[in-house]
């Protein structure tokens, strides 16, 4: 189940919150290696403020397998703030119908390759019918180059702002690689690649439906 | 540092614009063939690495290499010990056959190989891995005399290389859904497959559908015939794939 909360809800739900700033820094700061501010393996930046909207997707215990930040570009941008010069086109990194994804994580309990698509698919298909729902033009993101592939494979329609440039001392570094921001247009055919993208191919939908099965069973048997 | 203005980065993000309008197979291959020889890479092939039971030629999603360089590195098996095919088992960014030539001490067969490629005018190429969330590997590859590989051309031929091999398994993909032709199985046909399918042997299902051995074999032998292969296990295969029958 994915659930959207403000910024502004953060003492409302401080228990999902600090589940949340808990997750992203074991996975942005320990894991990554990325140099982000933290307190308390708490992460959590400047741009956490009460304009945030955070994505998360929940498992039946409550705990967080997918989310992702989205902030308005207007005021808060990590790729106006820190990496203008991703943007190659001539295009403004900020508008009020653009909203920008940070802090992107999938990490189902099962990480099988099924269970990690339909996860994708699931966070994703709710962040898009909110930007539809928002009539935004456009999101965008900055992303680890490694990653554009995935991107492309969930929707053609996903647009790179410019080339590949070095972050962090570059691929020979670790906690380094290269970047680049992309935009997905908001439209009805995003929404639909996003959501056909979840379903294997060829296969009925019943297949997506594999993997809740076979969680709750492997959940019965442990109680 | 702006690169804005930089002619790399206005190509690509054009090419990409324009390959996004693209359906056809064929305009497909043609836009990415062009956009390469600006680069001076003359020869391209992308393919997906085979999975098991799967055949190299299956998975490739272009190629214009000459046909002759092609058998002969099929021949030779030269896959198993090009140094540069090898790199993948430590590398999935992209790099250059002169990356491979620098990087570590070639044996004089594996320098060998790489050097063959000139003979077809191919004196250093790019390798950009793409993996797919389904974890099979595809390699976008284009090679050419005397290829443009700065920094810059190497960031724009990463872009150019992922979206033209998405590009051309859609389309691959939208060609092959035209083209699958097969002759339908008749419901008594469908209806011993099925039974085929459970493990039943032709007696079994002979005796399960009150007819003749006989009867039972000719009616696989012409599903077989139908669904375009000689062993029994491929026509089950090969009928759940078309939708003949279902698990």
């Amino acid at each position: 189940m994915v659930i959207v909360l403000n910024g502004s809800e953060r003492r409302k739900h401080s228990d999902y919150f600090d589940q949340l700033f808990r997750l992203r820094h074991q996975i942005f700061v320990k894991q990554r290696g990325w140099p982000l501010p933290s307190v308390n393996s708490f992460e959590i930046d400047q741009y956490d403020t009460e304009d945030a909207v955070y994505f998360l997707d929940l498992d039946r215990d409550g705990a967080i397998q997918g989310t992702v930040r989205m902030t308005p570009t207007v005021k808060s941008s990590l790729l106006a703030d820190y990496f203008p010069h991703l943007v190659e086109n001539g295009q403004a990194p900020r508008s009020p119908h653009i909203y920008e994804a940070t802090r992107y994580i999938v990490l189902p309990s099962y990480k099988t390759r099924e269970a990690l698509r339909s996860a994708k698919a699931r966070l994703l298909t709710v962040l898009v019918e909110w930007c539809l729902s928002k009539r935004l033009s456009h999101l965008q993101a900055v992303i680890d180059s490694v990653a554009l592939s995935s991107f492309v494979e969930i929707t053609p329609r996903t647009t790179p702002l410019g080339l590949s440039h070095p972050y962090g001392g570059g691929r020979a570094t670790p906690g380094g690689g290269e970047c680049l921001a992309f935009r997905w247009p908001i439209s009805l055919e995003v929404l639909e690649d996003v959501r056909a993208y979840g379903v294997l191919e060829g296969q009925p939908p019943r297949f997506a439906d594999f993997d809740r099965v076979s969680r709750h069973a492997s959940a019965t048997q442990l109680h | 540092m702006s690169f804005e203005g930089d002619e790399y980065g206005k190509r690509t993000l054009d090419f990409v614009q324009r390959l996004q309008q693209l359906t056809n197979y064929d305009d497909v291959c043609r836009h990415i063939t062009t956009e390469l020889e600006w680069f001076g890479f003359t020869w391209v092939t992308s393919f997906s690495i085979p999975g098991p039971g799967c055949q190299l030629k299956d998975g490739i999603l272009l190629n214009n290499r000459p046909e002759e360089y092609v058998e002969r590195y099929a021949e030779k098996n030269y896959v198993i010990h090009d140094p540069v095919v090898k790199e993948l088992r430590r590398n999935m960014n992209p790099y250059s056959w002169g990356d491979v030539r620098e990087g570590r001490d070639l044996k004089k067969s594996e320098r060998a190989i790489i050097d063959e490629a000139r003979d077809f005018g191919a004196r250093d190429g790019l390798i950009i891995p793409i993996i797919k969330l389904s974890g099979s590997i595809s390699l976008f590859c284009p090679c050419g005399f005397e290829p443009n590989l700065s920094p810059r051309a190497r960031a724009a031929l990463e872009i150019i290389g992922i979206y033209s091999h998405h590009a051309l398994t859609r389309a691959v993909m939208q060609k092959q859904r035209e083209e699958v032709v097969h002759t339908p199985l008749t419901p008594r046909e469908r209806e011993i497959m099925q039974w085929v399918a459970s493990g039943k042997t032709d007696d079994e299902i002979a005796e399960i559908l009150s007819i003749g051995t006989t009867t039972v074999t000719s009616h696989v032998e012409n599903a077989k015939q139908k669904l375009d292969t000689f062993r029994r296990t491929y026509a089950v295969v090969q009928a759940i794939r078309l939708g003949e029958i279902s698990l």
